[in-house]
């Protein structure tokens, strides 16, 4: 099955996309004669108790890596008590193979600006802030403009059609981040917003409760606030569907809803294509993104930005939904930017590259990240020179394993990215890094009667 | 990011008689930035990126002078700025040029445009002209995998790059 009608991508052209700067943006006025903003009219008419509940009935889940109910998260939010509640929106996409939300903003940034104000409305917020990575410095520029524009046709501000929301004037501004990846991380995107180095802060509490400047806050992805003006139009039961239920029991959440992928590195066509949710990598990259590049054969790919681990040669046609993780013994479908890597990849090299990245970007909060990482680099280093022992391999998978959120001893997810990627690459491409290591074992010569010689 | 070395106590610090932190600047965050947050210094990465907009790097007399314009210590604005690998916190060449080495450029070939750059301008990575024209500097993922190799010059992208195009645009640089 397949997407009949593209919905998120239904004003934004399919790649190749031509030069970054005659790239056009839809503008306020186009956006609204192709049906923008009827949302948003619509979703002012229904209760905010109704709009939480038909998003949680919607089963939209995040779209930001984590994959977290937004319904879910949303009706964590306490009952507003008179003071300011903040939506942060998360448009820091800084994993390498992450390039989708970019692809919304670059094109089409109204529609997440529709999804903001119904999410500010649905919620309760007061103040929305876009907080853009530092070096999207077209994508800032295009903000600004639509949020200007918004401003004009009083979707914001003082005669916002929404009047006045927690009490207060419905705001929305861009923030500017300045090239740090960790804040992308939804608490230390919250202290690079207060103006603070951004080291993510120990939960609970949970910013639902004590968020931005210590008040309530919703933090969601650029492509999540994207899909809320299409689930309030055609409703829950339009959105679920698309995609499919999980099929690993009945209280696990599924994947329903289209998703945007990102295809980077060895095929004929990289780029962002939408589809449902559960479509084989397979199918998407030989429909959308022209097969592999020179007709190679595949190797190996990470389903959803480097943080996610390796899949296997045999791996090919795995389901990209969110069950992925528990199937194929990778972190999750993380931000489904694919990269595909041929036959002729370096796993090693591979690996040495994601493990860098995590060191370079390691916030220095805790010791598991900050040390092993850093060591973890130096180790891959020295076994792509081939001066590694095989002593070398079992270190390195145990510093792997022994870092990150999942098995406890830091703050923040980041260091599961490097947890997985190395433990993924080992499991699946041992042999290969076994051909580029040296044995570990001095060798004895030993004679009988005699002493040994080393 | 975090590993900036800090000079040590006995480094002097330039200093000159105008701010780097004008009257206009001054005026300009306090109209745009100031209102759109709770607290004053929420307004820092907006001040410290109008900075360097302005001067192409952030000297530490412009860090002592945000630290007074929005009340806080300099310390916490060099604590700040320092995490931050985007804010230069040294003078850069006038043209910056930062290579994407992260995994879909490296798939692409990122290498062989980075060792031409590295032979045309005769510096490495991290080093800045003898003509202070430009800075080579290696970079994580620009967000650019779709359209790998990329370059980022001065805030320019430049996606899908070969060297050709790459090496004609550089030469058009003044």
């Amino acid at each position: 099955m397949a997407l009949e009608q593209p919905i998120l991508c239904k004003r934004i052209p399919t790649p190749p996309w031509g030069d970054i700067n005659d790239r056009k943006t839809v503008t306020f006025d186009e956006y609204v004669c192709t049906g923008g903003y009827e949302a948003l009219k619509k979703a002012k008419d229904i209760t905010q108790a109704d709009l939480v509940e038909q998003i949680k009935k919607s089963q939209l889940r995040g779209r930001g890596g984590a994959g977290f109910s937004a319904g879910l998260k949303w009706s964590f939010l306490p009952p507003p008590d008179g003071e300011p509640r903040y939506l942060a929106v998360n448009a820091d996409e800084s994993e390498p193979g992450t390039f989708k939300d970019r692809l919304i903003v670059d094109f089409d940034p109204h529609m997440m600006l529709e999804g903001i104000a119904i999410c500010c409305h649905a919620c309760n917020l007061d103040t929305a802030y876009i907080y853009i990575r530092g070096e999207y410095h077209r994508q800032a520029k295009v903000l600004e403009q639509a949020i200007a524009e918004a401003y004009a046709n009083n979707i914001f501000g003082q005669k916002s059609i929404l009047g006045q929301v927690n009490g207060r004037v419905l705001n929305c501004y861009v923030h500017r981040g300045a090239g740090a990846y960790i804040c992308g991380e939804e608490t230390g995107l919250l202290e690079s917003l207060e103006g603070k180095r951004g080291w993510p802060r120990i939960k609970p509490p949970f910013p639902a409760v004590s968020g931005l400047f210590g008040r309530p806050t919703v933090i969601n992805n650029v492509e999540t606030l994207a899909m809320l003006p299409f689930i309030v139009e055609r409703g829950d039961a339009w959105f679920r569907s698309i995609g499919r239920a999980s099929t690993l029991g009945e209280n696990v959440p599924g994947s329903f809803g289209p998703k945007l992928f990102g295809v980077s590195g060895h095929v004929n066509r990289p780029g962002v294509y939408e589809e449902e949710l559960g479509i084989a990598m397979g199918e998407l990259i030989d429909k959308y993104a022209g097969g592999m590049r020179n007709g190679k054969k595949f190797k190996s790919a990470i389903p959803g930005g480097v943080a996610m681990g390796f899949l296997g040669p045999d791996e090919y046609q795995a389901d990209l939904d969110f069950d992925i993780g528990r199937k194929h013994n990778v972190l999750g479908l993380g931000t489904a930017g694919v990269i595909v890597m041929d036959e002729d990849t370096d796993i090693v090299a591979m690996t040495r590259n994601i493990v860098r990245f995590f060191a370079r970007e390691s916030c220095g909060q805790c010791t598991p990240c900050r040390e092993g990482s850093g060591w973890a680099y130096q180790m891959l280093c020295r076994i792509e020179q081939g001066e590694g022992t095989f002593n070398d391999l079992d270190i390195l998978d145990e510093v792997a394993r022994s870092m990150g959120a999942m098995p406890g001893t830091t703050i923040c997810g980041l260091a599961d990215g490097t947890n997985w990627a190395v433990k993924t690459a080992i499991e699946k491409f041992r042999p290969e890094f076994e051909s580029r290591c040296k044995s570990s074992l001095v060798q004895v010569n030993v004679s009988v009667g005699g002493s040994a010689t080393v | 990011m975090a590993w900036i070395v800090k000079p040590s106590a006995q480094q002097q610090m330039e200093r000159r008689d105008q701010p780097y932190l004008t009257d206009a600047l001054k005026t300009e965050i306090e109209k745009t930035y100031i209102p759109r947050y709770a607290t004053r210094r929420a307004a820092l990465l907006p001040t410290l990126h109008a900075i360097q907009h302005e001067h192409n790097w952030i000297p530490y007399q412009a860090m002592e002078e945000a630290a007074e314009f929005l009340g806080l210590t300099a310390a916490e604005v060099v604590d700040t700025a320092s995490f931050y690998e985007e804010f230069h916190l040294h003078p850069k060449g006038r043209h910056l040029i930062q290579i994407c080495q992260s995994i879909s450029c490296e798939l692409c070939g990122h290498e062989s445009i980075l060792e031409k750059l590295i032979d045309k301008l005769g510096i490495e990575p991290g080093e800045t002209t003898a003509d202070g024209k430009f800075t080579l500097e290696t970079i994580e993922c620009l967000g650019s995998c779709g359209t790998a190799p990329a370059v980022m010059v001065q805030e320019n992208l430049r996606e899908n790059v070969t060297w050709e195009k790459l090496e004609t645009y550089l030469d058009s640089l003044e």
